[in-house]
């Protein structure tokens, strides 16, 4: 084992890191540039998971950053990257609701409304005596929220992904901190999360519009056709 | 005030100003190299200033005492603020020295004569750029006390001074938020000194033009005087910059040795945050005047984030 405070200091090290990429993911516009924040981001994750494991020294957060390297690092990534390549968009300019400036000031909002309320949720059994570990909670369901306002707040379906992909960092943060997150759920999620990809990358047709044109395009390539005339023929 | 004060003030503002016109030069060579062109001389800032100052100096009929006293105004102020940031040789704090929030109220002050003086000679592109600079001004300065507020939270000081010393021979920045506090200073160093996403300091484009705008009337030696402000100021920034996030290198005890070490090492550490910047300035484009907060929320969402940090975790 190495010693409490020098792991401190490099978990407390990722932390920052990790919500500088999340700021990153929440205003950049450069669809290339998204991508790798997201694989910095998650590589960040794998690094936070063997810093822990030299902590605890728990294999099981070994296997995390492992699974978390293949997967995030390298496959997810490749997947989207390939599918930028083919629908040639660089770079992501519509927001919905939001603006980057003001989605940076809600996420201050919810990073200190997350503080607040897991301080209560937390407080006698984590904070006082771990708080580092009750940081990293709140980076992780920060980090969550963050994501979800990718979702809503950008227009590109592609974007939409990574915030999904981002979102689902924050649970894995969380879970490493506060809970020991059970290998096996880890594995499902993974799994889910590359078949999400695989089913973006099939779809391609459609990943360069948002929702509204999309639907358009599956008509135009007479794709579920009888679905919609069943839709049209309802009363 | 005491002697090792005394000389803290000669070595630092010597150094200051000697070594400023450099680092003006190497980003224009980083920027000149990024673009395939072979940029100036190394030493082209020293030669430019030399010139300007044997030049003549021609006021317009319209302008006033403002226009006179102002590269005066900006000099001073910079010089002044050349004592608050420890580049070689930390003293110990005196009075008032070093005061985060003195420091920016004395740019602050160069700011607003510099707007003046844009104002003062009465032409069209001066007042342009003057009300520019000044609607940016009302934007970066809550952004800048909210950077340094958080530096101060930080680093458990308001003294410029005390932080260098406390982070005196420390290998890399005390903690972590102190990179948050980096990434800040840099977008306030890039804001301050106008450099490109926020102002082009190269062109005389009207569309373009911040504080080139304001200093188009001036010439001569006043010009070499404002573009040696410029150059002092973004010398200091690099400098609170360095001593967040490379502090070691400034000796705490004095001797020759030390300081001339400091001085080669902080000539090193200016002319790493240099070229980045320059490469900073070619990777991306001029941004849209009304998209700078965009900019400036990156640097406030982690001040406040640090502080944050800090106070909670």
């Amino acid at each position: 084992m190495i010693e409490a405070p020098f792991v401190d200091g490099i978990v407390r090290f990722i932390f920052v890191a990790i919500v500088i990429t999340a700021v990153f993911l929440i205003s950049a516009r450069s669809l290339p540039f998204l991508l790798q924040t997201y694989r910095l981001q998650s590589l960040l994750l794998a690094a936070l998971a063997v810093a822990i494991f030299f902590a605890e020294g728990s294999t099981v957060l070994l296997w995390i950053a492992a699974l978390t390297v293949a997967s995030k690092v390298l496959v997810i990534p490749y997947f989207i990257g390939e599918i930028q390549e083919r629908i040639s968009i660089r770079r992501d300019l519509e927001f919905r609701y939001l603006a980057p400036a003001s989605s940076i000031l809600v996420s201050i909002a919810l990073i200190v409304g997350v503080y607040l309320s897991l301080g209560n949720i937390l407080s006698p059994v984590h904070a006082d005596a771990e708080p580092i570990f009750f940081f990293g909670a709140v980076i992780g369901i920060s980090l969550m929220l963050m994501g979800m306002l990718v979702l809503f707040s950008r227009k590109k379906a592609i974007t939409k992904v990574l915030g999904y992909l981002s979102m689902e960092n924050g649970v894995l943060i969380f879970g490493i901190c506060v809970t020991e997150l059970p290998f096996i759920m880890d594995v499902m999620i993974m799994i889910d999360l590359i078949i999400l990809v695989l089913l973006t990358t099939i779809l391609t047709v459609g990943i360069d519009s948002t929702i509204e044109v999309y639907e358009e395009k599956i008509r135009r390539y007479s794709l579920w056709n009888s679905l919609w005339k069943a839709r049209e023929d309802a009363p | 005030m005491s002697v090792s004060f005394a000389v803290f003030a000669v070595l630092n503002i010597g150094f200051v100003l000697l070594v400023s016109p450099l680092f003006m030069s190497l980003i224009k060579i980083v920027k000149a190299r990024a673009q395939g062109r072979r940029g100036p001389r190394l030493l082209q800032t020293y030669y430019n200033l030399a010139k300007l100052l044997r030049k003549e100096t021609i006021y317009s009929p319209v302008s006033s005492w403002v226009m006179r006293a102002t590269p005066y105004v900006c000099l001073s102020m910079a010089v002044v603020a050349a004592l608050f940031v420890p580049l070689l040789y930390i003293p110990e704090p005196v009075a008032g020295f070093g005061n985060v929030i003195l420091f920016l109220y004395l740019l602050g002050l160069a700011r607003f004569f510099t707007a003046l003086s844009g104002l003062d000679a009465g032409s069209t592109f001066g007042g342009m750029s003057s009300s520019r600079d000044m609607s940016l001004a009302a934007v970066i300065e809550p952004t800048s006390i909210v950077v340094m507020a958080a530096l101060a939270v930080v680093a458990r000081s308001l003294n410029f001074l005390e932080i260098a010393r406390n982070n005196a021979g420390m290998l890399f920045p005390a903690s972590a938020t102190m990179i948050l506090i980096g990434i800040s200073l840099f977008i306030i160093l890039v804001v301050e000194t106008g450099r490109i996403p926020v102002d082009n300091p190269e062109t005389h484009l009207e569309l373009t033009m911040v504080h080139e705008g304001m200093v188009l009337e001036q010439s001569g030696r006043n010009l070499a005087m404002m573009e040696y402000a410029g150059a002092i100021k973004q010398t200091l920034f690099i400098a609170i910059m360095v001593s967040v996030l490379m502090p070691f290198g400034p000796v705490t005890e004095l001797s020759a040795a030390g300081v001339l070490f400091a001085m080669g090492l902080f000539v090193v550490k200016g002319s790493v945050v240099s070229v980045i910047l320059g490469l900073f300035e070619s990777s991306i484009a001029k941004m849209r005047f009304f998209s700078l907060p965009n900019l400036f929320i990156i640097a406030y969402f982690f001040s406040v984030l640090t502080i944050f940090i800090e106070v909670f975790a």
